[in-house]
């Protein structure tokens, strides 16, 4: 079976900095990838090419069959609306929608609305009760809830995870990890930028960047 | 959802808009005032010009030349050549009939009249009076019509009873013999035997040649100097446009296209021109005076009127730039997230344009209202009178309010539109 995401040779200069150099790897469906590494080491640029957000310089970026840097820019709205889950470490919410519409922003963009799959999407994570309340009204740790019901509603095939418990404390950082492993269990494929050892252990295969080149891969130990 | 996200967005993060709404109603507000003052302004002061008398003197074309000496006709009734009081109707058929605001005839008689012993001017003419119009309407004018700034103390004469209003200087000079409600005789001559007698209803101050003569119905005046359903002068007070080159052309050396134009413009001269198509022999003279002041004080404060309603557009669209562009810094990563779950550049756009669509048209709305509110104002200041709230106007406000919007978000709304999200959901 062809990989899921298979990338070859990947390449990303900003100005003269070469935030990629050369990176290849493939990820096959169901499996849980943490990619670590130092500040700059290349994480957060291989996540958004991986999501169609940033383009590579060279090199073949492949997910689900689409080659990420022959999609001009509408094909590549439609690939993040189609493919990919995004969960990012701000949480990054639309500050004057609910919880409710925020997930239901991300099914407007995909193709229609429908509050009860919504609804429903907010209840498995665990917030049935907090529904209507905006962004601000909720905790860090329910905010990423909100974000990671979001990512899911689409049913990507992907779900691209940068730092996701980067801003959340010890008790919401495990709440959120157990959401993960739940999403692991049932088959998602998620690809997880952190900077914490512990939690990388999570997940099925460790990917190490160092100055954009891949230092080590290695399968990490399963808790 | 699109109407949701909007409406939530109006909801709940209304600061920037009401600052960008701030700028649009406050511009079209001005705009709406000057607009319709700059409308109201032609007929209005097209109206006070009036005021100063009638702007076309209508007379036989073969008169003779007028004995006048201190404003008062002093050629025997015999002489001269009359217009006929039966014609008058049409003046109200013309093409630009309803610009004909008033008109009046005259018929000056040199008479003998007993109060003063001697002879002294009747100046027959109509106050209020009735004119058939050949369509089968009637049409009411007079003097109260073309003549307003007369003042009377008492009051004008009933067209159709044998009563007259007596000039204030010739009121002055006779006190005893003269005043409200004595009756004076007059005829023709001193050895008249159709002798008239006339209640004294009022005293006029005209500022002219009528101070000094005594007003009666036209009819009175005819019946005295024996020449019915005649007069000698008629002022007309016509709504007009202000002449310009093309309205001095020659009619006769007109295309027919550009004499279809000039014959449906209400200037003087065409409005001229029609009278004498359907009074025959006569001859109509523009009073040049007041219609030149009129129509070159009309342009300078129509062009004054449009300098300010563009300029108020332009420091709204100015205004709304830079409120734009400061909310779309903003909303950059709102929009960064938009993009990052599948929102392409057109949904973006779509988004935003519909914000500020619906900004022009509040704040239009609302500029409208408060501008028609300052228009009523401007216009009592300088007319004495409120200018009165055009609702034809309110579609071009409208209008407008959605250009400068447009317009002045059109910049940043591209700006938005093509945010590259990847470092802006990284924080930079």
């Amino acid at each position: 079976m062809a990989p899921l995401v298979q990338i070859e040779n990947l390449r990303k200069e900003f100005a003269n900095v070469r935030a990629l150099d050369g990176v290849s790897f493939v990820v096959q469906a169901g499996e849980w990838i943490a990619i670590m590494g130092p500040s700059g080491s290349g994480k957060t640029t291989l996540i958004n090419i991986l999501g169609g957000l940033d383009t590579p310089t060279s090199g073949r970026a492949i997910v689900d069959g689409t080659d990420v840097a022959r999609l001009d820019e509408n094909g590549l709205a439609r690939f993040r609306a189609e493919k990919i889950g995004f969960v990012f470490q701000q949480f990054h919410l639309v500050p004057y929608l609910t919880a409710l519409e925020n997930v239901m922003l991300a099914q407007y963009f995909h193709s229609t609305t429908d509050e009860g799959e919504a609804r429903e999407a907010l209840g498995r994570v665990g917030l049935t009760d907090r529904v209507e309340h905006l962004p601000g009204q909720l905790s860090g740790g329910e905010q990423q809830r909100v974000a990671v019901a979001r990512a899911l509603i689409n049913h990507p095939k992907l779900i691209l995870a940068d730092e996701p418990t980067g801003n959340l404390d010890e008790a919401n950082e495990g709440i959120v990890l157990k959401l993960l492993r739940e999403l692991h269990a049932e088959g998602h494929t998620i690809l997880m930028v952190t900077h914490a050892a512990s939690i990388g252990q999570l997940a099925d295969r460790r990917i190490d960047l160092a100055h954009g080149r891949l230092a080590t891969e290695h399968a990490a130990r399963r808790v | 959802m699109f109407a949701r996200i909007v409406g939530q967005s109006f909801a709940r993060n209304p600061r920037r808009k009401l600052l960008t709404m701030a700028a649009l109603v406050l511009g079209i507000t001005v705009a709406t005032a000057t607009l319709t003052v700059a409308l109201e302004v032609g007929d209005r002061m097209a109206r006070e010009f009036r005021s100063l008398g009638a702007n076309l003197l209508v007379t036989p074309e073969s008169d003779t030349l007028p004995l006048e000496i201190g404003g008062v006709d002093y050629r025997p009734v015999d002489e001269g050549a009359y217009l006929q009081e039966a014609d008058l109707g049409k003046l109200k058929t013309i093409f630009w009939r309803h610009n004909i605001l008033g008109f009046t005839p005259f018929l000056d008689v040199p008479a003998y009249v007993s109060a003063t012993g001697g002879a002294t001017t009747l100046i027959g003419t109509w106050y209020d009076h009735e004119v058939a119009v050949p369509d089968g309407t009637t049409f009411k004018t007079g003097v109260s019509a073309t003549h307003p700034w007369w003042k009377i103390q008492g009051r004008w004469f009933s067209d159709a009873a044998n009563e007259c209003v007596v000039g204030a200087s010739l009121a002055a000079k006779y006190p005893g013999a003269i005043a409200i409600g004595k009756t004076i005789y007059v005829a023709q001559t001193e050895k008249s035997s159709d002798i008239r007698p006339l209640v004294v209803t009022g005293i006029v101050s005209t500022g002219d040649a009528e101070d000094n003569a005594i007003l009666v119905p036209l009819s009175v005046a005819q019946g005295i100097s024996n020449h019915p359903g005649q007069f000698r002068q008629l002022f007309v007070s016509a709504l007009t446009k202000p002449a310009d080159a093309f309205a001095e052309r020659d009619p006769k050396s007109l295309t027919p296209t550009e004499y279809d134009r000039w014959f449906c413009s209400p200037y003087i001269s065409s409005i001229s021109y029609q009278i004498k198509q359907v009074i025959p022999g006569v001859d109509v003279r523009a009073i040049r005076r007041v219609a030149e002041t009129e129509g070159r004080i009309l342009s300078r404060v129509s062009t004054l009127l449009w300098i300010v309603t563009l300029a108020a557009l332009i420091a709204a669209g100015l205004a709304v730039a830079a409120t734009s562009a400061a909310a779309v810094l903003e909303r950059r990563v709102e929009i960064g997230v938009m993009k990052a779950i599948g929102a392409t550049n057109t949904s973006v756009t779509a988004l935003f344009l519909t914000e500020h669509l619906t900004l022009a048209l509040i704040g239009g709305a609302i500029g409208f209202f408060l501008g028609a509110g300052l228009a009523r104002f401007l216009g009592a200041s300088v007319f004495g009178t409120p200018a009165s709230p055009r609702f034809i106007l309110l579609p071009v406000v409208l209008g407008l309010a959605i250009l400068v919007a447009l317009i002045g978000g059109l910049i940043p709304l591209r700006r938005a539109a093509r945010f590259d999200p990847a470092p802006i959901l990284r924080g930079e």
